[in-house]
């Protein structure tokens, strides 16, 4: 219903697992990690947020936040630049008891100020790695009906290795949650949760005040989890049914970046009717030339493409020279490969020069990586 | 009202019907027409005057103002969103003691003349909104100046033979002014007027109230108002330009323009990180082409899903082109969609029209009677249907 969202207030973690993606996060969030050709992992988060009429959001922040904070502006393309809402920045409290935070819920702890300056009667927690299409109006719908104290989004995933990120495994019945595991093995009767959580805002910042003061850190463990097997909370589980691509790790980044390829997948996504946003570059439509072999590839604007690409992610200005050859790769924003480089299983970042003739070759489980402006 | 002073605003006259365009502009004014791929006609003039330094600008226009002015909105796509300027669609309005519609282009500007004076400006700048090129209007501001002109106009080098269809401006040495030509049969000089004039507002003011008392004009800048300046020895003088200008006032002329983008003989680069084109943005993903496709020598821009072969054309946002169909030498405006088996050749698909299987849309010049051909035209959300036949030069 209209309004029914206003009443919340949306939090987004821009770089909780930092860690996981390695050299692609060594110069920015992960929010701000580039992903499907055009966009910032957060472009999601944030988009479906601004879908759902959620005006007020935080972006909790550690370091490395100015990529992120150049992408988001004023918010102008998310519509989010309004008099009766902000996005507002939220790095950490140098003055505090940690320079630093350790985990969400001592990172919330920094954002107490502004939870409780904000109107809203709930507050939408949200990563920013798990990409996908959702309608948070329909989670608080589903919150509000269950009367539990915490609403966990999640979806049924493929049982496949986990790696050492940290996952919220449910069983759950008619929606409430009867069994909570971290980092656990799955089958496909279990939820995953998403990283999404829909929580009372008194009740939050009670929780958070409470469990900071006693050196707790970690919102899935120390709260979730205990105050679950204490019996002091019920939670509700909120099953979402399309596609959700998980950002754990390197393969996970390239792999999701390759679903996009899949017409369900990209239609799924990227459904016209909640657009995903990002920042508007004014970058000319994608040349191709007469010589250029374009196969089964997702390509933005203003590339020139003289060469062969296959099977490939091409961000915005990427210029591939006669006779270079780009294969199973993901190459970011302005990035120029020279007349017959060839790539294949590689993940170049930003503004990379490939000089002539030089071949690079990785494999899809570890493909190679060229940071950012990296000339070879 | 006396607020601060704003140097110079531009008022760009979109009121043109561009019933020359046909079916592209049965419901959307000319200055909306799509172009080039992602950007609308207007996106041009309107970069240009950002690029130029001047962030006011009024936009007079009295047809199917709809799209035009949802496109405009509050002008952010163009850094147009001030608190003080910015850009503004005026249409003519009813006023205490008459209403009527913009007679002409001076006339427009008569009408708003409140809306000038609210900027209290020392120059105004005329621009029409009907022209794909990119112009820094400060070089020509700074010409203006020097000269002390009161009325500044563009020029640009036509070739002899064309002299007919334009506005001919002869000039002293000086660069001043002696000598206007209306689409001369014998022109003295080839420098022809683009339709961008930069006036000191006190002195147009002065003349639109004249040419406004005067019942016997037609109050047309081109016809009455600069004419009269020049009988009354004002300082007027043309500012060269040189560079790619192109009308895109007609069907013909609307698709070389946009085939002059892949042309590499035509020296005009959309792509230049110093003088952007903006546009409104529709939040589209990145294109998917699939293995299907061959695209050759041809520009796509993003949110289309290309299965099928596309050469020596233009693909707008949006766009599907489905397996098997075949589109070159075409212009696709955004969000159209060609079916599987569907052959298009030099020809320009209106917004959102719908090319079922196995239609064919034009021909090449090769395989047609030279003087039957012509550039086919599909209009906007028009659907054709399974193996229907458009002619070359047919528009519907």
């Amino acid at each position: 219903m209209i309004g029914d969202t206003m009443k919340m207030i949306g939090i987004i973690f821009s770089n909780i697992y930092d860690a996981s993606l390695g050299e692609l996060t060594k110069h920015r969030t992960l929010a701000s990690l580039p992903f499907g050709g055009r966009y910032r992992l957060i472009d999601f988060v944030l988009s479906n947020m601004a879908n759902a009429n959620i005006a007020t959001v935080g972006i909790i922040t550690k370091y490395n936040y100015q990529s992120l904070m150049d992408h988001l502006g004023s918010c102008a393309e998310w519509d989010l630049n309004r008099k009766n809402g902000r996005v507002v920045f939220l790095p950490p409290f140098a003055t505090g008891g940690t320079n630093v935070y350790r985990g969400k819920l001592e990172a919330l702890s920094n954002a107490i100020t502004f939870l409780k300056r904000s109107s809203g009667e709930y507050v939408l927690l949200s990563d920013s790695n798990n990409l996908c299409n959702i309608d948070y109006e329909k989670v608080l719908e589903n919150h509000v009906k269950s009367g539990a104290k915490i609403t966990v989004v999640a979806n049924r995933e493929t049982p496949e290795n986990f790696g050492d990120t940290q996952e919220v495994v449910l069983n759950a019945e008619n929606g409430k949650v009867t069994d909570i595991a971290l980092d656990h093995s799955y089958t496909s009767d279990n939820l995953i949760g998403m990283g999404m959580y829909v929580v009372e805002k008194q009740f939050l910042l009670q929780t958070v005040e409470d469990f900071v003061s006693r050196g707790y850190y970690d919102f899935e463990r120390d709260f979730l989890l205990r105050y679950f097997n204490e019996g002091k909370i019920d939670v509700n589980v909120y099953e979402f049914n399309r596609t959700v691509l998980r950002n754990r790790d390197i393969p996970s980044y390239f792999k999701n970046n390759c679903r996009l390829l899949e017409e369900e997948v990209c239609d799924d996504v990227f459904d016209p009717q909640n657009p995903i946003y990002t920042k508007v570059r004014d970058e000319v439509p994608s040349y191709y030339d007469e010589n250029s072999v374009v196969d089964n590839c997702l390509v933005a604007d203003g590339c020139s493409i003289v060469g062969t690409v296959q099977d490939s992610i091409i961000s915005r200005n990427v210029v591939i020279e006669e006779g270079a050859v780009v294969k199973h790769s993901i190459v970011m924003q302005g990035t120029v490969l020279k007349k017959g480089a060839d790539i294949e299983y590689c993940i170049i970042d930003k503004d990379v020069v490939i000089s002539q003739g030089r071949t690079l070759v990785g494999a899809e489980t570890a493909p190679v990586i060229l940071q950012k402006g990296t000339r070879i | 009202m006396l607020e601060r002073r704003k140097e110079c605003i531009a008022m760009l006259l979109a009121g043109g019907q561009g019933s020359r365009l046909k079916v592209l502009t049965s419901d959307i004014a000319k200055p909306a027409v799509p172009f080039g791929g992602k950007y609308r006609i207007i996106d041009f003039p309107l970069s240009n005057c950002v690029n130029s330094g001047i962030d006011t600008v009024g936009i007079l226009t009295q047809y199917e103002p709809l799209v035009l002015n949802s496109y405009i909105g509050n002008g952010q796509p163009w850094g147009l969103n001030r608190n003080y300027g910015g850009v503004r669609v005026l249409p003519p309005y009813a006023q205490s003691k008459k209403s009527e519609w913009y007679k002409g282009t001076a006339n427009a500007i008569y009408q708003n003349i409140h809306y000038i004076d609210m900027y209290n400006p020392e120059y105004v700048l005329i621009l029409s909104g009907d022209h794909i090129y990119k112009m820094d209007y400060a070089k020509m501001l700074r010409y203006h100046k020097e000269k002390d002109a009161d009325c500044t106009i563009a020029v640009i080098d036509v070739p002899m033979e064309e002299t007919y269809r334009f506005g001919i401006i002869n000039t002293n040495p000086d660069g001043s002014i002696y000598e206007f030509e209306e689409k001369p049969k014998h022109a003295k000089s080839t420098n022809a007027s683009m339709g961008i004039y930069i006036f000191k507002w006190d002195v147009l003011k002065q003349y639109l109230t004249q040419d406004e008392e005067d019942a016997e004009s037609e109050n047309d800048f081109g016809k009455n108002v600069l004419p009269a300046l020049l009988k009354d020895g004002k300082r007027m003088f043309a500012y060269n330009f040189s560079g790619y200008w192109k009308d895109v006032g007609t069907i013909e002329s609307l698709w070389e323009a946009n085939m002059d983008l892949i042309n590499p003989s035509v020296p005009f680069e959309l792509k230049d990180s110093e003088f952007k084109i903006y546009s409104r943005n529709y939040a589209k993903p990145p294109s998917y082409i699939a293995p299907s496709s061959k695209i050759g020598h041809s520009l796509v821009a993003e949110g289309c899903k290309i299965k099928g072969e596309v050469e020596n054309s233009i693909i707008f946002t949006g766009c599907q082109i489905e397996k098997g169909a075949v589109v070159k030498n075409s212009v696709i405006m955004p969000n159209a969609h060609i079916s599987a088996g569907a052959v298009v050749e030099y020809a320009i698909i209106g917004e959102e029209a719908v090319i079922e299987k196995d239609a064919v849309i034009g021909k090449d010049p090769s395989d047609c009677q030279i003087d039957l051909w012509g550039i086919s035209v599909v209009g906007t959300k028009k659907v054709i249907a399974e193996q229907q036949v458009i002619a070359p030069k047919e528009i519907v």
